[in-house]
């Protein structure tokens, strides 16, 4: 998961060399012998279906294409141009940019909260267990669910829970709503995986340290300050960076709740992830495959710096217990 | 000193350390959001089961109620019967099984040796190349779907299920590869070493030691894999044209805009009842596997 | 300061029956240095979790001084704690680890600041204040452990194992440095080791705990020359005293064709007419074998300063060889071999004696 996070790996028996001791350096040489044999199935199928399609995608970001049946025409950066000038690409954006920040606060903020309760909760492994649960059901599926939590008339559940309370039905669903109650489900549904990740590092920090804040007279929030975030900052960045490779390509939890679901919400709605597919694959229209790869090179692109702002960010010595 | 415990009884629950239970608000407020959550999570499972047994005016008048009619109608599985016939999500349940249990295998059958190559071969340059196919991880499948899908229209491989297949396997490699360096990185020299005195063959070595040795770690990745491809859908959109080619998630998807315009909501529902609950079932079995696996790879 | 009581503490774990502390009735004078010891599990550490208020009192009271502290929240009871591990924060300075106390109790800076040195000078810091934990050796960390337990002017120190995780000749030398420290700031101070070499070193008093059951309390001295049962004799003191089963004969315990006699108080608070004499490695005279309790020595071992026989004796009817029965202690370079037959003869007044049922000392 750690992508960015990932450390060299360890160099073993110092390549070139011969091994430590005689025996084993005749057998290291006839292992090495497996190295591509091993390796040349899975690099090849990585480079044709993840490294050339995106280099072939930053090519034809600066054509013009209208898929099978025409020929792509460089254009240069004409393409991007008319994007950025356009109201659905900027609303995409701007959408997205909410999802990955405000969404990215919303969720983190929560965790936080949760690791200063669940440390030493009874029975915290089966809340946790609960709170992970939505993590293993299909986007498509919980987008579903929240459709009928928040259906517009008061046939949706929340408005059946509001007008129980004598309140007015809220149009959650409407394109001017819909990126606050999409936040508010994406918050819900990955908070829990989140959580999961802080904890385990919280779990790794001893005891003591906490008893100690205790004799101190420290308060949740001082211990929280003190230890918890300290001792898990560098997992809290990882956690940051996954948080924003995933937010980042937001696509059906969308799609669904803020359209009819087969073909593409109104563009005041859309995210990147949208743009992208509506432009290539959604139902409407001749496809344009320009634009649609120009926007997916904008969502690399940002992927990009966002990982490594925040890897600058949270850049920091790291913490030996 | 020791006298006769003559009706004495160690209490259920100890007392807790004074302090321990100190209502500082934010702890409280913590508590109630802990709580509310969790609440919140089971109650959207039982609506989800409750709801595909309902007919829609039920789903819509009485959300939390258990199911009546279609049990006093003596039809209780009418919903998940429309799903599963009419909606086609027999036919998708059976194409997923089989396209995720190959996907996965195959996956995992890929990923292992590139994973044990790149850790335990000691070559110049593992990590780099290590590195650069985690990279993968951070890609969206945005950025490769137009690309992909014109290359394999080229070889007649779109509207095809071997094609989603191979884009499935490909897409998953920097994932696999990355969880399953971690976990034979972890393994020890020594038995390596002893099978190499012993006189196996290095491809012996991989097979009959290091793969067994790393077995966990396989079917963490087997079991992550499924699951993220059991609940795929983007690709399954884009890859995967005709009804008769759909998976479950694909299905519903589609299902959807016509549920909506047919009011169809208890199918719709017992559709998504259809693909969730396997997840649940494994993740019931499986949920610390799943949850230590997922995590894994950010805890280092 | 203030003084520390236990007045039946007790204290049980989740789904386990038996008390890990059971009804400890336990006075700590002001300034006193008083050292809780056992081997683990004997619930020592759970004793001191309990005056700190890291863990829940079940029965009984803790009082510190005239309060009864048994509900305070560790931070009222105006203690102060080292850990096993030290529990040093690593990303902090030694400077804000040992001032992090007053920093969460919202002392002003530059008095912190002032406390902070203070304490760093004592323990000889002053150097260290702006490195990380990390960066410190084992005894520098154990000291700045020390310093922020200083810092705080409390009226108990809580000590848990403070001198574990030291080699062994640090470990000496920190004892001493503890120890003097502790006798110069005149705080109260409960200290918790499984070494009884520690216990007996440091403390004004040792309190010996078994099963969660106190069974001894006393000074070092009073615990070595009068210890109240058999479980205390074989805990204390190293090489272990020798504890002999023997029949009482009249008015004489006879072990090996000795007799050790008894008072008649001694006699009369026999349960049965077995015993158990205990005797010291260094309170067993060598004499000529028919002497004393005829032995064979196993083992010798030279220290130079001191020499130990370990010693093996027939049984006296079964003529069964007891193995490594016996130690003695006798003057380095002693000519003892391998194999010798000597005669051990316990002296009168360093003799302990013990009842085999109840395990009590059979006083004079």
């Amino acid at each position: 998961m750690a992508t960015i996070a990932a450390a060299p790996a360890t160099q073993r028996g110092a390549a070139g060399k011969p091994g430590p001791t005689g025996t084993s350096g005749g057998h290291l040489v006839r292992k090495r012998r497996l190295f591509w044999p091993f390796l040349a199935p899975a690099l090849i199928l990585y480079v044709v279906f993840l490294v050339a399609p995106t280099i072939v995608t930053g090519v034809l970001s600066f054509t013009r294409w209208a898929g099978a049946g025409d020929t792509p025409q460089f254009t240069g950066f004409a393409g991007y141009l008319r994007m950025f000038a356009s109201d659905s690409f900027r609303s995409a954006l701007v959408n997205t940019l909410m999802y990955v920040v405000v969404g990215g606060i919303g969720t983190f903020l929560l965790a936080f909260l949760f690791t200063m309760v669940l440390r030493d909760m009874p029975g915290g492994k089966l809340v946790r267990t609960i709170l992970f649960f939505p993590n293993i059901v299909a986007p498509v599926a919980l987008a579903m669910f929240f459709s009928f939590l928040f259906k517009s008339d008061d046939k949706g559940l929340a408005n059946f829970v509001l007008g129980g309370l004598g309140i007015d039905p809220v149009r959650f669903l409407a394109p001017e709503n819909v990126t606050l109650t999409v936040i508010g489900a994406l918050v819900w549904a990955s908070s829990g995986f989140y959580i999961t990740i802080l904890m385990a590092a919280v779990d790794r920090i001893p005891p003591y340290l906490y008893e100690d804040a205790e004799i101190a007279g420290a308060s949740a929030w001082q211990k929280f300050r003190a230890i918890t975030l300290p001792l898990t900052w560098d997992v809290v960045g990882v956690a940051g960076v996954l948080w924003t490779i995933n937010a980042l390509k937001i696509f059906e939890l969308v799609f669904v709740l803020a359209g009819p679901g087969t073909y593409s919400p109104p563009t005041a709605a859309w995210t990147l992830g949208i743009y992208v597919f509506d432009r290539s694959f959604g139902s409407q229209g001749t496809p344009d495959y320009g634009g649609a790869s120009a926007c997916a090179v904008v969502m690399i692109a940002l992927t990009s710096v966002f990982v490594v702002l925040l890897r600058r960010l949270m850049r920091r010595d790291t913490i030996q217990f | 000193m020791t006298v006769a415990d003559v009706g004495r009884k160690a209490p259920r629950r100890p007392r807790p350390a004074p302090g321990a239970g100190r209502r500082s608000p934010l702890r409280v407020l913590g508590m109630v959001v802990v709580l509310g959550f969790t609440a919140f999570n089971l109650l959207v499972l039982y609506w989800l089961i409750a709801a595909s047994f309902k007919t829609p005016v039920e789903i819509f008048t009485k959300p939390f109620a258990l199911p009546v009619r279609w049990f006093q109608l003596g039809k209780p599985l009418r919903n998940f019967a429309y799903a599963w016939d009419q909606a086609g999500f027999g036919d998708a349940f059976l194409t997923t099984v089989v396209l995720v249990a190959a996907s996965s295998a195959a996956i995992v059958l890929v990923s292992a040796p590139a994973a044990y190559a790149l850790t335990r071969l000691g070559v110049r340059g593992s990590g780099p190349l290590t590195n650069l196919i985690a990279v993968g991880m951070g890609v969206p499948f945005q950025t490769v779907i137009i690309p992909l899908f014109i290359g394999l229209s080229t070889v007649h491989l779109t509207d095809s299920l071997f094609g989603l297949f191979l884009v499935y396997v490909a897409l998953s490699i920097p994932f696999t590869v990355f969880l399953l360096t971690g976990f034979f990185r972890s393994l020890s020299d020594e038995m390596e070493e002893a099978a190499a005195i012993d006189g196996a063959s290095p491809l012996r070595t991989f097979f009959a030691v290091m793969l067994p040795l790393a077995r966990g770690g396989l079917i963490t990745a087997l079991i992550l894999n499924a699951i993220g491809l059991w609940n795929e859908t983007l690709l399954a959109i884009v890859f995967l044209q005709s009804q008769a080619h759909f998976t479950l998630a694909r299905a519903l998807f589609t299902f959807y805009g016509a549920a909506e315009y047919q009011s169809e909501y208890g199918g719709l529902i017992a559709g998504v009842t259809i693909l969730v609950l396997p997840m649940l079932v494994l993740y019931l079995v499986l949920a610390r596997r799943i949850i230590t696996g997922l995590t894994l790879g950010s805890g280092k | 300061m203030a003084d520390v009581s236990f007045r039946g503490a007790t204290r049980y774990y989740a789904g386990v029956d038996r008390p890990a502390v059971d009804r400890l009735d336990l006075e700590v004078a002001d300034g006193e240095f008083l050292v809780l010891v056992g081997p683990s599990g004997c619930g020592k550490s759970t004793t001191l979790r309990m005056l700190a208020g890291l863990e829940g009192v079940d029965e009984g009271q803790v009082w510190i001084g005239d309060r009864d502290v048994t509900a305070l929240p560790p931070k009222d009871r105006d203690i102060a704690m080292v850990f096993q591990n030290y529990a040093l924060y690593p990303h902090m300075t030694v400077g804000e680890n040992i001032g992090f106390h007053l920093k969460v109790a919202k002392v002003p800076r530059d008095e912190r600041e002032r406390r902070v040195r203070k304490a760093a000078t004592l323990l000889g810091l002053e150097s260290y204040l702006d490195r990380k934990p990390a960066r410190l050796s084992g005894g520098q960390r154990q000291r700045v452990a020390m310093g922020r337990a200083i810092v705080r002017q409390p009226q108990v120190f809580c000590m848990d194992e403070p001198l574990s995780n030291l080699d062994a000749k640090l470990r000496v030398q920190t004892r001493t440095q503890i120890a003097s420290l502790q006798r110069r700031l005149g705080v109260t101070t409960v200290y918790v080791t499984h070494d009884q070499v520690e216990a007996m070193t440091m403390g004004d008093r040792v309190a010996v705990l078994k099963d969660g059951v106190l069974q001894q309390c006393d000074t070092p001295i009073g615990l070595f020359s009068k210890p109240a049962n058999l479980f205390v004799a074989g805990f204390i003191g190293s090489p272990a005293m020798n504890l002999l089963p023997a029949r009482v004969d009249g008015d004489s315990a006879v072990i090996a064709g000795h007799a050790v006699r008894l008072t008649r108080g001694q006699r009369a608070q026999l349960s049965g007419d077995e015993v158990v004499v205990g005797v010291r490695p260094e309170g067993v005279d060598v004499v000529d074998f028919d002497d004393g309790i005829p032995v064979v020595v196993d083992v010798v071992e030279e220290l130079g300063s001191d020499q130990f026989l370990y010693c093996s004796f027939e049984q006296a009817g079964t003529g069964d060889l007891v193995e490594h029965a016996v130690t003695a202690r006798v003057a380095g370079m002693s000519p003892n071999q391998r194999g010798a037959k000597v005669g051990l003869l316990p002296r009168r007044e360093a003799v302990h004696l013990f009842d085999p049922v109840t395990g009590s000392r059979l006083e004079d």
